[in-house]
């Protein structure tokens, strides 16, 4: 059984080649059940190992074959499984399979149907491999892997040129992460010789101490890349633009696995950060920093998928708050129940989006209550555990990690209180989207309704965002564990109070009415913040001084080609001697012989000169 | 040193200056005492008192300077044996044997002279050129 | 002088000889075949002697030097003269439609050629050097078709008598400084008279090098050149460019040794200046050219650049005179396979000497065709090939000499030398469209000797450089 592993990304990848290689061969229906049942079939594997273990915990790993070997460095294709590997290749399998499903009815109008399956059963065998990996290399293949996938995904609509933009971006922005990572695995590799992660681990715990700078350099290098993949500040500029994809590919992709990627990194080697604290800290803040600017944000966004995407990097603020203040499993778990309910949330808007002509601006949509009643449920579920309301999946996660963060010393209560800011925004945000879109009055008809293959990946993802939160994730053996110190009830009570009041708040300004802040946000000052929040922090148009103007120019320089420039002079001079030189072989001997007489004058001079 | 050449220099530069202006005086004289008239024959050249007649670039038969250069050639020749006649006691035989060389190339030069036509007038009998060849004297 | 001495001058009177057979046997009966017989066969005597004389390497009266050095430059000179007389053969035709006197006055100018590599004075220098001159013009002016034949001719005597004046002229002021004519005699008077009266010697050494610069078309003495290789038959260019111009620097070199020359700094100077320009100037006015015997006459004036650089560092090398050995057997070597290619393709018709004509020439004549192309790699200096050895040695020679501003001049010259040595292999590997092949045995087994000669001495120069260093 155990040796099936390797079918698992396996399966997807033929699948994927199969669907680039016979496109024209297959009908849309092969296509689709090629594409949605190779990830079931991976899904039914994952769940088959995943019951194997919890009846028989034992950790192990499958070497397929030696990918390479130079010198003493070699390298394994070897997937290694424990519980934090079970609980990742389960969202992907299972919420991939979902998301497949829901695939097949969103894009069955698409041209391009078979290329889609293709590249997102591709996108699964890659982040398979990213998450089953035994070393840093072969993660880094996965890790690449999903890149590309992502590059090929969010610019599938190639036709529009904003689009391809919109891809060039996501991946160049990416790739700056992914080279910083780069350069932490050589790092780790000359300091440690091993790139096993589990060798690693031993390694450091011999010639590291905790505060050494090297680990700290390589914990930094590594959060780079974490933060590229992750989109969190400040490379986070990528993710909203990758919205232009596909729906259910930004609901794949870009909220419930790949993003989470910078996540599961950091958690696989949260022993080597162990020995840098000052990188744990400067994980926390990142995440912390991400999160407000993201949830700010969110609040003035007015297309439906850009406020889901500020809200995933929020999110993912979260996660690596919970990484920087040591819990662990917190993290995980919050990544899990957000890949339930983002998905849900991407999914339901793929839903509106699909029956309302593509519509993507909320203030166009309302009153869809009635209409659409199945994804107004899956939205009302979806922002509940998004808002981390009580007894949501959401608010299990989101729990443990405020408290634990609560409990860091020092800046402990400052990392919570920031938090509970974010947490407050996230349930305004999150009704704001939901009081706006489904209550109020209809300003678009939608012309159709959800079919069956919508319908039950949306319940299936609506109860899992609320049931999520009671499931134990085995990954006791991976974390060491957190001396959990309940704090204060008050501090508890505050944290389960802040979401609601966030949700009256939402009701109270943008459904009851009850509220009036139309003169405090029509002040000038306001203006320009909400302006200012619009804009993504004005990051956008930052990177776009300092780097993106600065590189074009450059670009337009070296278009000119300033060093053949240089030969073309040489060139140029050369022939202008040529010509200037032939003009005076005129043929005239009284020229000739001026030549002569001005050349043994120079001679006389030259020797004469001296004596 | 450079007062010496300047010393050196000196006479030179006053024997400059001194020709130099006596030719503008020269000039100058002529230019102020001359008749200044234009008249018909005022350009022409003096030839003598008479009036020139034809171009001045007219053509010469070649032979002329042929048989010129000739002369001059054998002429300085005998030159050579005026030289070793004067020391001929002094020089012996090996003078003799040179001079007999010098002078049997001299004849076997005019030998080929001959025998190329190159002393002929008006008729080329040259050797070694066909019949045909053989001009009749307008042409060369 | 006794036998010995007349035994040493054995090449000399051999071509003396020649001369006044074909004189005589121009008198008996006019036959063209039989002219070039004698001619070839007299200089192969003449080459026997210069072997035969290198047991009698001796001072010949005050005039003559003989050494193996000389007599190696001797056989070279006659071996130029010998392809020059195979490719007149049927190259052109004189005014009367035969050419026996051609021959003549190239044996003539071969032996001027001689007794100027021999000379160890001034008077035989300037003997042997009119000597060649007068019997070139005539061979200058000696087709009976165009204008531009005696053009070159008329250009090159006028200019040539001013040069002439000018080096009397400096030997008027050594003779006046020193009292000797003879290189030894004047190197060993000149550092005395050099403190009592240095006017006279620089003067005269000036008008001296600038008369012999004017024979080696230096820059600025150079503004014949292409003109007179343009006008001239080809053949005759080929012989001018190696005969002509190989016997001068030898004669040159030898002043330059025998009268310690190089001890005078601004000599040295005034050497340099000039070196650079050749080199410069040269290169740059043959990179458009479009005719291939004036370009080769530019690039001639850069090649003789380069070669001075030897002179100019020949007391801070210990190779230099191997350095002048090789780079002067290079050029004529390689002088002589380009001009026979040419020849052979342009035979007597001027307009024909246009880089154009030579397009296609791969397929038209692939032996000539590759030997024009080695001669062009030659030129230009590229690896396995005689001029890269040469170009090889004159940078080590600066080197070792740190004439840095010079070497900066001959890198430079050699780059834009490669683009114009390139321009007419690129042009024979062009079709023409209508390239109907031509057989010619006897231009194409010159072509193919000269081309071995070549690549020989590129590729396994070890034999060459060891006889070069015992000369």
């Amino acid at each position: 059984m155990r040796e099936l592993i390797g079918l698992i990304p396996l399966i997807p990848l033929l699948s994927s080649a199969t669907l680039m290689l016979f496109a024209g061969h297959l009908s849309r229906f092969a296509i689709g059940l090629l594409g949605v049942g190779s990830v079931g079939i991976a899904a039914i594997l994952t769940a088959k190992m995943g019951i194997d273990f919890l009846g028989n915990p034992e950790v192990f790993k499958v070497t397929l074959w030696t990918w390479m070997q130079v010198g003493t460095f070699s390298s394994d294709v070897a997937f290694y499984f424990d519980g934090l590997t079970l609980v990742m290749m389960s969202v992907i399998t299972g919420v991939g399979f979902l998301i497949h499903l829901f695939s097949t009815e969103f894009m069955e109008e698409d041209v391009s149907y078979a290329r889609y399956f293709a590249y997102l059963n591709m996108f699964v065998a890659a982040m398979l491999i990213l998450v089953m990996a035994d070393n840093l290399l072969l993660l880094y293949l996965g890790w690449e892997g999903v890149g590309v996938c992502s590059y090929l995904l969010v610019g599938f609509w190639y036709q529009n040129s904003a689009n391809g933009y919109a891809a060039r971006k996501a991946f160049i922005v990416t790739r700056i992460g992914d080279t910083l990572m780069a350069l932490g695995l050589f790092l780790l590799f000359t300091e440690l010789g091993t790139l096993d992660i589990q060798a690693l681990g031993d390694a450091a715990k011999d010639k590291w101490q905790v505060g050494d700078s090297m680990p700290l350099i390589a914990c930094l290098l590594i959060l780079g890349g974490a933060v590229g993949k992750s989109a969190q500040l400040p490379l986070h500029t990528w993710l909203p633009d990758a919205m232009a994809g596909p729906t259910p590919v930004s609901a794949l992709i870009h909220a419930a696995t790949m993003v989470t990627a910078g996540v599961y990194l950091i958690a696989r080697t949260h022993e080597l950060y162990l020995f840098a604290p000052i990188a744990m800290i400067a994980v926390a803040l990142v995440g912390l920093a991400t999160s407000l600017m993201a949830a700010f944000t969110a609040l003035t966004q007015h297309d439906i998928k850009r406020i889901l995407a500020y809200s995933t990097i929020s999110q993912i603020g979260y996660m690596f708050l919970a990484l920087g203040v040591g819990a662990w499993t917190a993290g995980i778990f919050h990544l899990m129940t957000h890949a339930f309910f983002k998905a849900l949330l991407f999914l339901g808007s793929g839903a509106i989006i699909h029956c309302l002509h593509h519509e993507h601006n909320i203030f166009k949509m309302g009153g869809l209550r009635t209409r659409m009643p199945v994804t107004f449920w899956s939205f009302m579920i979806g922002s509940a555990a998004l808002a981390a309301l009580p007894m949501t999946s959401g608010f299990f996660s989101k729990d443990q990690i405020l408290l634990q963060a609560y409990q860091v010393d020092g800046i402990g209560p400052w990392l919570w209180f920031g938090g509970l800011v974010g947490a407050l925004l996230t349930a305004v945000y999150s009704f704001r989207l939901v009081f706006v879109v489904f209550f109020g009055q209809v300003n678009t008809e939608p012309d159709k309704d959800t079919g069956w293959r919508m319908v039950i990946p949306l319940s299936l993802l609506c109860i899992l965002a609320m049931m999520g939160g009671w499931i134990i994730i085995p990954v006791t053996q991976v974390f060491p564990l957190a001396v959990f110190e309940h704090p204060a009830h008050w501090v508890e009570y505050v944290s389960i109070a802040v979401p609601i009041v966030g949700v009256i708040i939402a009701y109270l300004i943008f459904l009851g009415g009850q509220l009036k802040v139309d003169v405090f946000t029509n002040s000038f000052v306001m203006q320009k913040l909400q302006q200012f929040w619009f804009s993504g922090w004005r990051i956008d148009w930052l990177y776009d001084q300092l780097l993106v103007r600065p590189y074009y120019g450059l670009a337009r320089a070296l278009k000119l080609e300033p060093v053949d420039n240089f030969y073309r002079l040489v060139v140029t001079i050369s022939q202008t001697f040529n010509q200037w030189l032939s003009a005076g072989q005129s043929g005239q001997m009284r020229r000739y012989i001026t030549s002569m007489v001005f050349g043994l004058i120079v001679l006389l001079a030259i020797l004469v000169r001296a004596s | 040193m450079e007062n010496q050449y300047a010393n050196e220099i000196w006479p030179l530069a006053i024997y400059f200056g001194m020709v130099i202006m006596l030719v503008v005086t020269m000039l100058a004289l002529s230019w102020v005492l001359g008749q200044k008239r234009r008249e018909a024959a005022t350009n022409d050249p003096f030839e003598s008192g008479v009036v020139s007649v034809g171009g001045s670039q007219i053509r010469i038969s070649v032979e002329f300077y042929l048989v010129a250069i000739f002369f001059v050639i054998f002429d300085l020749e005998t030159l050579f044996i005026f030289a070793w006649a004067v020391a001929f006691f002094e020089l012996g035989w090996a003078g003799y044997l040179s001079i007999t060389v010098f002078i049997g190339v001299l004849v076997l030069a005019l030998v080929y002279q001959c025998r190329s036509g190159a002393l002929e007038w008006g008729n080329k009998t040259r050797t070694g050129l066909r019949e045909d060849q053989l001009t009749t004297g307008e042409s060369t | 002088m006794n036998g010995s001495q007349m035994q040493a001058l054995m090449p000399i009177l051999m071509l003396s000889l020649t001369a006044i057979v074909l004189m005589i046997q121009a008198s008996i009966k006019r036959d063209e075949k039989a002219t070039w017989i004698i001619t070839v066969v007299g200089i192969l005597l003449a080459l026997w002697g210069a072997g035969y004389a290198r047991d009698f390497s001796q001072p010949v009266t005050i005039l003559l030097q003989v050494d193996n050095w000389g007599l190696f430059f001797t056989a070279l000179v006659l071996l130029a003269s010998l392809v020059t007389v195979v490719l007149s053969q049927d190259s052109f035709s004189s005014e009367g439609g035969s050419k026996e006197e051609y021959y003549l006055l190239l044996v003539l100018s071969a032996l001027g050629a001689v007794i100027l590599i021999q000379s160890s004075h001034m008077a035989s220098l300037l003997l042997g050097m009119e000597l060649m001159g007068v019997a070139l013009y005539a061979m200058i002016a000696f087709p009976k078709k165009g204008l531009l034949p005696l053009e070159a001719a008329v250009k090159y005597l006028v200019l040539s008598g001013c040069a002439s004046a000018i080096l009397l002229f400096g030997f008027a002021l050594l003779y006046a400084a020193t009292g000797e004519l003879s290189y030894k005699g004047i190197g060993e008077k000149a550092a005395l008279a050099y403190i009592s009266n240095p006017l006279l010697v620089m003067a005269g050494t000036a008008m001296v090098t600038a008369g012999i610069a004017f024979k080696l078309s230096l820059v600025p003495f150079h503004m014949w050149t292409p003109d007179v290789y343009q006008g001239a038959p080809t053949p005759v260019t080929g012989f001018l460019a190696t005969v002509s111009k190989g016997a001068v620097f030898v004669a040159l070199a030898r002043i330059y040794m025998d009268a310690e020359l190089h001890q005078y700094e601004s000599l040295i100077l005034a050497l340099s200046v000039l070196a650079a320009f050749s080199m410069l100037i040269g290169n740059l006015l043959a990179l458009l050219q479009e005719d291939i015997k004036r370009l080769l006459a530019y690039s001639s004036i850069a090649h003789f650049g380069y070669l001075l650089i030897v002179l100019i560092a020949l007391t801070g090398s210990e190779m230099a005179s191997e350095a002048v050995t090789f780079y002067l057997a290079a050029y004529i070597l390689t002088t002589l396979g380009a001009f026979t290619v040419i020849a052979r393709v342009s035979r007597e018709d001027q307009q024909k000497s246009q880089i154009s004509e030579f397009e296609g020439l791969f397929w038209r004549n692939k032996i000539q065709a590759t030997a024009l192309t080695i001669a062009m790699l030659s030129f230009a200096g590229i690896p396995l090939t005689a001029g890269f050895m040469a170009k090889f040695f004159v940078i080590n020679v600066a080197i070792q000499g740190s004439h840095w501003f010079l070497l900066s001049a001959l890198v430079i010259g050699s780059a834009i030398g490669i683009y114009y040595y390139l321009r007419i292999i690129f042009s024979m590997s062009k079709t023409s469209g209508n390239d109907i092949g031509f057989r010619d045995r006897s231009g194409d087994i010159t072509a193919l000797l000269l081309t071995v000669l070549i690549l020989m001495l590129g590729s396994w120069p070890q034999p060459f450089i060891a006889f070069a260093g015992g000369l």
